[in-house]
C-alpha cells in the first residue's frame, strides 16, 4: 500500500506542475487547460474507494489552492467531495471502458465546476458566463484526456488493482 | 470509537468539510493567510526546482542549435544598433527641446523608474483564477503594489501589479484578472475610466465608468491614467475591440484586448515605483 500513497503523491506534484508551469501551456485550448490534478483526483476514487478518493482530493485540493490565489478551501471542497461520491460507486459499478471513463469525467468535471461556481459566488466573485467560458470547456477537455490518462495510471498501479482485485 | 472507525470515510468527509467552510469564512484571519503560506512554501521548491532544470536543460540544447541564429542575430543586432546610435543622437535634440517646452509650460519632469527583471516560474493552474508567479521577491527589492510591464516585441505594456511577496518569488494580478482595479484613459481622447477583468478565463479587459460623451472608436489605444497611485502615467495597456452603452447605467462601457497576452507572456519587468501610500489607503478603506 505504500507504493500507492507514494505514486499518488507522485502523480498528484507532476499534474500541479504541469498544470502551472508555462512549458505547459501548449495544452491550452482557446485559453483552457485540463485539470490533470482532478482527473488523478476522480482515478484514485474509481479505483481505490471513496476514503482514498476524498483524502486524496482534499490533500490534492489544498495544493491546488496553495499555489492558486483561491482562497483556501474553495478548490478543495469541490476535489474531495467528487473523490468521495466517484469513489463510493468506484469500479464496483462501472467498467473502466474508454466510454465510461470519458461520461464519468465530463459529468464529474460538470458537477465540480457547478460546485466551484456556487462557493465563487457566495465567498468570492462569480459570474453566470462561466459555464460557458470555463466549465463546459473543462469537462470536455478533462473527459477527452481521461481515457488515455487512466490506462496509464492503470499500468502504473497494476500490482495495486490486482491486489484490490481488478 | 468503533462508530468512527466503521464510519471513516463520513466522519473525514465531515472533517473535511468544515475545514473548507470555515476556512472560506475566514479567508482574511492570519490563519487562512498563514496556512496558504505553507502550502506555497510546500510547491515553490518543486516549480522552482523544475524551473531550474528546464532552463539548464534548455540552455544546453540551445548551445547546440542556435549557433547559427545567434551569428545572424548578431549581425542584426549590429545593424540595428548603428541605426540606433543616429536615433539617440536625434533624440537627445529632442528631450532637450522637450524639457524647454515643459519649463516654459511649468510641468514636473516625468520620474524615470528602475526596473527588475523577472521569469515567470508558474501561472495559476486553475482556470478561474489569473496570477503569475515570478522568480524574484522580496530579497530582490519587490514590493506589493509594485507595477509590472512586459514588452511585446519593441512594445512596452502593463502586465499587472505586484500582489503578494516572499524571500524569493512574487505573486503578479494580470490586467485580466476580474480583481484588479486600474486606472485608465484614452490616448487621443483622455476620457478616464476604470479597468478589470473581463470574465473569468477571458483574455480581455474591461473599461467601466467611461463618460457618456466620449467617442470610441474600435482600435483606440488605452493607457494608464497614473490615478490611482501605482501604475506612472501613460503606459501602453491595450486596444478597444468593442463599446457598448446601457441605457440604465449613467456610464458607457468599451473591452480591451490587452497588449500583453496572458497566455504567451514569459518575462515579465517590475518597476520599482513604490505606491503611493495615501491612496493605496484610501482605496483599502474604499473597498
Amino acid at each position: 500500500m505504500i507504493f500507492t500513497y507514494i505514486f499518488t503523491a507522485a502523480l498528484l506534484i507532476v499534474s500541479l506542475i504541469m498544470q502551472a508551469h508555462t512549458s505547459f501551456d501548449v495544452l491550452r485550448i482557446a485559453g483552457i487547460k485540463p485539470d490533470l490534478l482532478f482527473i488523478t483526483i476522480v482515478y484514485c476514487g474509481f479505483s481505490f474507494g471513496s476514503f482514498y478518493g476524498e483524502v486524496t482530493g482534499f490533500i490534492g485540493g489544498i495544493l491546488h489552492d496553495a499555489a492558486s490565489s483561491s482562497p483556501l478551501g474553495l478548490l478543495t471542497l469541490p476535489k474531495f467531495v467528487i473523490g468521495y461520491v466517484v469513489g463510493f460507486f468506484g469500479r464496483s459499478v462501472f467498467k473502466g471502458t474508454m466510454i465510461t471513463v470519458f461520461i464519468l469525467l465530463f459529468l464529474a468535471s460538470l458537477v465540480k465546476g457547478i460546485i466551484t461556481l456556487v462557493l465563487c459566488y457566495i465567498f468570492h466573485e462569480a459570474s453566470i458566463t462561466s459555464v460557458i467560458t470555463v466549465i463546459f470547456p473543462e469537462a470536455f477537455y478533462n473527459a477527452l484526456l481521461a481515457p488515455l490518462l487512466f490506462f496509464l495510471f492503470d499500468k502504473i498501479f497494476e500490482k495495486e488493482l490486482e491486489r484490490e482485485g481488478y | 470509537m468503533e462508530f468512527f472507525i466503521r464510519h471513516k470515510s463520513i466522519v473525514v468527509f465531515v472533517v473535511f468539510f468544515l475545514f473548507c467552510i470555515i476556512s472560506l469564512s475566514v479567508q482574511t484571519s492570519g490563519m487562512t493567510l498563514s496556512l496558504e503560506g505553507m502550502g506555497r512554501a510546500f510547491v515553490t521548491p518543486f516549480q522552482k526546482g523544475y524551473n531550474g532544470i528546464q532552463q539548464n536543460i534548455r540552455m544546453l540544447w540551445a548551445g547546440f542549435t542556435e549557433l547559427g541564429d545567434v551569428r545572424d542575430q548578431l549581425r542584426k543586432t549590429r545593424d540595428k544598433l548603428q541605426h540606433y546610435e543616429a536615433v539617440a543622437e536625434e533624440l537627445g535634440e529632442i528631450k532637450k527641446e522637450n524639457d524647454r517646452l515643459r519649463k516654459l509650460l511649468d510641468m514636473q519632469k516625468r520620474v524615470q523608474y528602475d526596473s527588475i527583471a523577472a521569469m515567470i516560474i508558474s501561472k495559476d493552474p486553475d482556470n478561474w483564477f489569473r496570477t503569475i508567479v515570478v522568480n524574484r521577491g522580496s530579497a530582490d527589492g519587490v514590493r506589493v503594489n509594485m507595477p509590472v510591464i512586459a514588452y511585446v516585441g519593441e512594445e512596452k505594456a502593463v502586465a499587472g501589479k505586484v500582489v503578494e511577496v516572499r524571500g524569493s518569488v512574487s505573486v503578479i494580478e494580470p490586467i485580466i484578472s476580474t480583481s484588479i482595479k486600474l486606472g485608465v484613459m484614452f490616448q487621443e481622447s483622455r476620457f478616464p475610466g476604470l479597468l478589470s477583468g473581463y470574465a473569468a478565463n477571458s483574455n480581455f479587459a474591461m473599461i467601466d465608468y467611461i463618460n457618456k460623451s466620449a467617442a470610441i472608436n474600435l482600435g483606440d489605444v488605452v493607457v494608464t491614467s497614473g490615478q490611482g497611485g501605482i501604475f506612472p502615467q501613460g503606459m501602453l495597456v491595450g486596444k478597444v475591440i468593442r463599446s457598448f452603452v446601457s441605457e440604465s447605467s449613467p456610464y458607457q462601457r468599451a473591452i480591451v484586448a490587452p497588449i500583453v497576452n496572458y497566455n504567451q507572456i514569459e518575462e515579465v519587468f517590475i518597476i520599482k515605483k513604490e505606491p503611493d501610500k495615501e491612496l493605496v489607503e484610501l482605496m483599502g478603506k474604499v473597498e
